[in-house]
């Protein structure tokens, strides 16, 4: 089932990307922001993930009581999230809503910023980053990247601390604000049952008078390092390892190869740290990921386990990665199966697209069909793994472990 | 278009064939789950749940895990309080040899003894890990405090029982428990349904055993403060009361007043606590039904110094309702839990799962005219109706976290 995909620049830079189904009985609208913790000072850490809440709160012309109710109207599923690297506003509504959606959706985009409510939200950001703060896999992740990436700001903190918090001003997010939402620095894409002519005329009348700038993002490789940290905290119940290393970028071609390896290697079942290690009763929890990130990536052992038996367990997850091309042809076909699988399963429903298309443009500018994607899956080969494996040999590890004090 | 079938074993088979998709779902529903554990075993079933995909007719537990990924299904095992649920998404051409690998582990599971204390060990730091998620666990201790025996069963199990459970209760279990007679099969998407019936019965018409006597539910509980203390960065209050059942009078009218109450963004809770007084960051309030029982729950996550006013201002919501309930909010929740069902007829895995879903509760699988025809009947004052006869007090009420709170008087205190 191939469908096109419509594209069209605005003037001012905003990318549009329109994705229709008529078989579909939903449709999913999102902004896609190219901006995060990484592009942040230290002193504004958090702040783009602050914004991201400020959007809900009110615009020139709505309070935010007005955008909540308008919501629930609307019986939209409406979100936002804020990583590293991207901040997404996305919403499912059923077709007939979908020209309001738009609508408010683009209004939210230019935010109010209302003192207010800028004092109100850092209390419920406050409490975010409690909420997080009680979990301590969370904590042991923020700490082991930041760590690892040292100066390089892929490692930023997305929540950032209750210091830079409460430090921040209204007007400091604004600077943010008028630094990084350029039309240009971001993408509008919609898919499922809707009219594209509709959505791309009334995106050119909603967001044609958006001001262009330029906006920059460093983008260079992080350099990698080998460490060793251990992080302690009171009545942890769990104790947990990270391991991380060089891997893929977002942009690079290994990122195929090293996706099936991470697969076959550390998948949540049917992988060899499944069998070596959760099947076995060792560890509840137990995955290698790449970790593709912009112009940077990183590869990812993860395990949590009862504090006895961590030692034992990253041994063996070490051993697993040390000897990464020790699996079979069967192996990397039944990885390959997998993932075609859950490609084409999200990629049935829009939201699944609405994502892929949002992100895909911003890591890499462009538009791939899910057959493409599929076909480059299935055409990885041993040698291709063995070729990544050169450029990004998965060892020199640094490692971070989270303990009971 | 939907069908249903029975099996002369006692099998429902649902189908639903969806021609714009070209996945397929199951979901297989057996009745049982922890409330048929012995009740010095409680886990027994989950480890019961876990064995089974250990290996099973001619598969080894390898051979059955490669079987699936082989064909890319995405798959899972679970056990609920009343149920073991077998369910999978899969592109639909390998719907057959799915079902032929849910046939072997519902019928032919090894039931290893090698592989329980493995299983063992990794239900027992399931348990231990609660103490690092304090949101969960505080909802896990209401439910134990809540409602009556059995069905107050903690969903990780006991520790003890999973400790005691040997090959032969886990033997047992299977036997007395894993029958057609009461169990439903709900297959929606890319399918031809006279195809999956003749697959069905291949794999299942043969398949026999007893009806299965699920415990029914007790008294409604309690009335009472339970206060756990933790040093946690924040205070996790929960609230529990009776609700109305699911297909009881009242049904769509509690499900949209707790929506009103506690829906995300447009919610009273979600205004009042935390939009307009920066409280908290997770608010909300549910509402649960089976046929057996219903309940509103209710959830605030918030920092000790802010506690008390968090649940104060969620007793002054939960309790003010009534009364007060504005056309807009009941038109607002109307529309949002319509659009949900529209937006759910979407994947095939929602679509399998509510189909079982009312099958298993109705005996039979509402047409999405007959809910939204039910919502409609819904009014402001059909809603305040329910609100007098489900007041959403007495509750049980339990904080997890620095220190006690405050709470209305009539409850019994434990702290």
């Amino acid at each position: 089932m191939a469908i096109k995909v419509h594209r069209e620049v605005l003037s001012n830079g905003l990318t549009i990307l329109a994705e229709s189904n008529p078989a579909n009985v939903s449709a999913g609208i999102g902004f896609f922001v190219r901006t995060g913790a990484r592009d942040e000072s230290s002193r504004e850490s958090g702040v783009s993930h602050f914004l991201e809440h400020m959007m809900f709160k009110g615009t020139p012309t709505r309070s935010a009581l007005d955008i909540n109710l308008e919501l629930g109207n609307l019986g939209a599923q409406a979100n936002a999230f804020t990583s590293e690297e991207n901040t997404v506003y996305y919403a499912m509504v059923i077709p007939e809503k979908f020209k309001a959606m738009q609508e408010l959706l683009s209004d939210m985009m230019r935010p109010a910023l209302d003192p207010e409510e800028f004092t109100m939200e850092k209390k419920v950001i406050l409490e975010e980053i409690a909420l997080y703060r009680d979990r301590p896999h969370f904590y042991l992740f923020e700490n082991a990247f930041k760590d690892y990436f040292g100066d390089h700001p892929a490692g930023n903190s997305v929540l950032g601390s209750d210091e830079s918090i409460s430090a921040v001003t209204r007007d400091e997010m604004k600077v943010y604000f008028d630094r990084r939402y350029s039309p240009s620095n971001i993408v509008l894409a919609a898919s499922g049952n809707f009219s594209v002519d509709e959505f791309l005329k009334d995106a050119r009348s909603l967001c044609g008078g958006w001001v262009n700038f330029e906006v920059e993002r460093d983008v260079s490789r992080h350099q990698s390092k080998s460490v060793y940290k251990e992080f302690r905290r009171k009545n942890l119940s769990h104790s947990h390892a990270v391991l991380l290393a060089q891997g893929a970028s977002a942009q690079d071609e290994e990122r195929y190869a090293l996706s099936l390896l991470s697969n076959i290697l550390g998948d949540s079942s049917g992988s060899k740290m499944y069998w070596e290690l959760v099947d076995k009763g060792l560890a509840d929890s137990a995955s290698f990921d790449s970790d593709e990130r912009d112009g940077t990536g990183c590869v990812m052992v993860y395990v949590s386990t009862s504090p006895s038996k961590l030692d034992e367990v990253v041994k063996i997850a070490k051993g697993i990665v040390s000897r990464p091309m020790d699996f079979s042809d069967d192996d990397l076909e039944r990885a390959k199966a997998k993932i075609v699988s859950r490609i084409v399963l999200d990629g049935e429903l829009p939201m699944g697209r609405l994502m892929s298309l949002g992100l895909e443009w911003n890591y890499r500018r462009t538009t791939t069909p899910l057959s493409e994607t599929i076909s480059k899956i299935r055409s990885v080969s041993r040698a291709d793994i063995e070729r990544a494996l050169e450029k990004f040999p998965i060892k020199d590890w640094s490692e971070y472990r989270l303990l009971p004090e | 278009m939907i069908t249903t079938h029975q099996l002369a074993n006692g099998l429902s088979v649902i189908v639903e064939e969806m021609s714009h998709v070209e996945s397929a779902s199951y979901d297989l529903l057996i009745p049982g789950g922890l409330v048929c554990d012995p009740s010095d075993k409680v886990g027994a079933g989950l480890i019961l749940g876990e064995l089974i995909g250990r290996g099973a007719g001619s598969l080894s537990s390898r051979q059955l895990s490669e079987a699936f990924d082989d064909l890319g299904i995405r798959h899972g095992e679970g056990v609920g309080s009343d149920r073991y649920v077998f369910s999978g998404s899969l592109v639909s051409d390998s719907l057959p040899r799915a079902l032929e690998l849910v046939s072997f582990m519902v019928r032919e599971p090894h039931l290893k003894e090698d592989e329980i204390p493995n299983i063992q060990s990794v239900l027992l730091q399931d348990i231990d890990s609660l103490n690092d998620n304090p949101a969960r666990r505080s909802m896990v201790e209401l439910s134990k405090r809540y409602y009556p025996a059995p069905y107050n069963r903690p969903s990780l199990g006991a520790a003890d029982g999973i400790r005691g459970t040997d090959r032969s209760t886990v033997h047992q279990l299977w036997k007395q428990l894993f029958s057609p007679r009461k169990a439903i099969l709900s297959i929606a998407g890319n399918v031809r349904t006279s195809e999956v019936l003749k697959t069905v019965e291949s794999l299942f018409g043969d398949w026999s055993g007893e009806e299965v006597q699920v415990p029914s539910f007790g008294a409604m509980p309690r009335n009472e403060y339970f206060h756990i203390e933790s040093d946690s960065s924040q205070m996790q209050i929960v609230l529990a009361s009776p609700s109305v059942r699911f297909n009881q009078e009242g049904y769509y009218d509690g499900k949209l007043a707790v929506s009103i109450l506690g829906a995300s963004m447009f919610g009273r809770l979600f205004v009042e606590v935390r939009e307009k007084r920066g409280l908290c960051y997770s608010v909300y309030a549910r509402h649960g039904s089976t046929t057996e029982y219903g309940t509103v729950t209710a959830y605030v996550g918030t920092t000790p110094e802010r506690a008390q006013e968090s649940l104060d201002v969620l007793l002054k919501e939960l309790h003010g309702l009534k009364g007060t309930v504005t056309e807009d909010e009941l038109d607002r929740a109307r529309t949002n839990l319509k659009a949900s069902l529209i937006m759910g007829e979407e994947s095939p895995g929602a679509r399998a799962g509510s189909n079982a879903q009312d099958w298993w509760l109705l005996k039979r699988v509402r047409p999405l005219s007959e809910i939204n025809a039910a919502i409609d009947k819904v009014t402001v004052s059909s809603v305040d109706a329910f609100l007098g006869a489900h007041p959403f007090k007495p509750c049980s009420i339990l904080t997890l976290g620095k220190h006690a709170l405050t709470v209305p008087t009539g409850l019994t205190g434990e702290g």
